[in-house]
């Protein structure tokens, strides 16, 4: 140890080669195989049903065209490819508060909320995939003849391309402590962990370097979220013909309710590695409590937005968004918007009557990361779909759509996928920081 | 050094990313036919090289333990 290098709390700590591994890493479980067999067979069934779809063309999804075949070209796949991009708000949205308004209660959940938001990057990229006959004229395509122009480039290089690459590096410059200290164990990762490391020594120079580095990337990363996060929206809020999509409050609807579905998503997740990793004094009751403040203020602020939007549509509507306007409030898809309504309300008052009485408990807020999910998927279904079958302003009859078991098997498949993923990076890496005072 | 390294870095994927968008992705031209590709292919994939370069300086700053 040099005379830079930061002294341990237990000098004993720092060759363990007996020792296992923290957050049970590398250990494999009855209950731990048993999740990742059932992960695996999901995400086969959702791979067939991709190999179907791509032998046999989209006509064996329910998805038809516009107009004349009176259905919908986008349906699941466009409605979760939006939802997984929202949930990807969360990482850097956590990671900026710790850095920049030094929130350390936050710190034990911000690799789950970096992970969260590389895995929904990867997911939403698939799911937009999964919605293209030919996928691989697109990989090619979008990069020889992307424009500008189109909300599409943004979507494309600021949120698949940037935004998961910054995320990615994030990710990679907040690990390599951890990296350093699991390296000095005498395990089967051993390798990789001296990789990731790359040369890290824990120096007061070094961890002031990673400050810097990650308060700069948190910096960046943050406006780069919300014009990510916006170009999604303005993939619809800019159609003028398309009553129920055009408006100037698409993009804000859109960032916030991805921080809604990605805040909701980080509770969750940190609710379950908490009891599956044996974290519970690292995962506190404190950032559960933040976690849920921030919720309820994007909440809010989406269910003002939702008025809003609610009595633009109806108060002097055309025929065009009269048609849209029945069909949500009270014709067919009044069920899947009453339904998204009372799920952000019941989350709200919720998180309302716990941040009054001061009272937070974890299964609550879990219950309002639930709540919310089942609000977001159901608000970003809406947001697709109906205005395809409702809102023609061509004299075409009115359009229906119902995704069939090949679109549900491959999004559903998708969940597994990003189950998958985080379960294995759980057993290779620790998904909770590791203590300030293991040193490498 | 590191910090010179980093600056150009930044600089540089930045500037692949103005480039691509101002210059090689024809923005200011939306009325014609003949606008609707880019001026150079690929000028969306300059885009994202630029987007990787720069972020990649942050990892260079990191790992970086050559003479300062």
């Amino acid at each position: 140890m040099t005379a830079d290098t930061l002294p341990t709390t237990d000098p004993g700590s720092i060759r363990r080669p007996n020792e296992e591994l923290p957050q049970k890493i590398g250990q494999l479980s009855p209950s731990w195989i048993a999740f990742f067999i059932a992960m695996s067979v999901i995400t086969a069934v959702g791979i067939y049903a991709y190999l179907l779809q791509i032998n046999n063309g989209l006509i064996v999804t329910g998805l038809r065209g516009l107009g004349s075949m009176a259905g919908a070209t986008w349906g699941l796949y466009v409605a979760y490819y939006v939802y997984f991009i929202g949930v990807s708000f969360a990482g850097i949205t956590v990671a900026a508060l710790i850095r920049i308004f030094r929130i350390e209660k936050l710190e034990p959940v911000a690799r789950i909320g970096e992970l969260l938001t590389v895995v929904s990057l990867i997911l939403g990229a698939l799911a937009i995939m999964a919605d293209l006959e030919h996928p691989w004229r697109a990989i090619v395509n979008l990069f020889q003849y992307g424009r500008p122009q189109s909300p599409f480039f943004g979507t494309f290089t600021m949120v698949i391309a940037g935004y998961l690459f910054a995320s990615l590096v994030y990710l990679y410059v907040t690990s390599r402590r951890d990296a350093a200290i699991l390296a000095e164990h005498d395990s089967r990762f051993k390798g990789l962990y001296r990789i990731l490391a790359a040369g890290y020594t824990d120096t007061r120079e070094q961890r002031r370097t990673d400050r810097q580095v990650t308060f700069w990337l948190a910096i960046t990363i943050l406006p780069m979220l919300v014009i990510a996060h916006s170009t999604v929206g303005f993939v619809f809020g800019l159609q003028t013909g398309r009553p129920g999509w055009f408006g100037a409050l698409q993009a804000p609807g859109f960032v916030v309710l991805a921080g809604v579905s990605g805040i909701g998503n980080l509770i969750m997740l940190a609710a379950i590695v908490r009891s599956a990793t044996r974290t519970k004094g690292r995962i506190t009751l404190d950032a559960f409590a933040w976690l849920g403040k921030l919720l309820l203020g994007l909440l809010i602020t989406y269910l003002y937005f939702t008025a809003v939007e609610i009595l633009t549509i109806t108060y002097q509507p055309g025929a065009t968004e009269l048609n849209l306007s029945e069909a949500l409030l009270e014709g067919t898809y009044a069920w899947i918007f009453w339904g998204a309504i009372v799920a952000l309300v019941a989350a709200a008052a919720l998180l309302t009557w716990q941040a009054l009485t001061r009272r937070w408990s974890i299964t609550v807020v879990f219950a309002t990361g639930v709540l919310v999910n089942i609000g977001a998927v159901a608000k970003r279904y809406l947001i697709v779909v109906p205005s395809q079958t409702h809102g023609q302003l061509l004299p075409y009859s009115t359009g229906t759509y119902t995704p069939n078991w090949v679109e549900w098997a491959i999004i559903i498949g998708l969940f597994a996928l990003g189950a998958l993923m985080i379960g294995a990076f759980m057993k290779i890496f620790p998904i909770v920081p590791l203590e300030e005072t293991d040193s490498p | 050094m590191r910090k010179i390294v980093t600056t150009l870095m930044i600089l540089v994927g930045f500037g692949l990313m103005v480039l691509s968008y101002t210059a090689l992705g024809t923005p200011q031209c939306n009325t014609s036919v003949a606008c609707s590709n880019p001026r150079v292919a690929f000028a969306a994939g300059i885009f994202v090289v630029g987007i990787v370069v720069a972020f990649s300086s942050a990892i260079f700053y990191s790992v970086y333990k050559g003479p300062r």
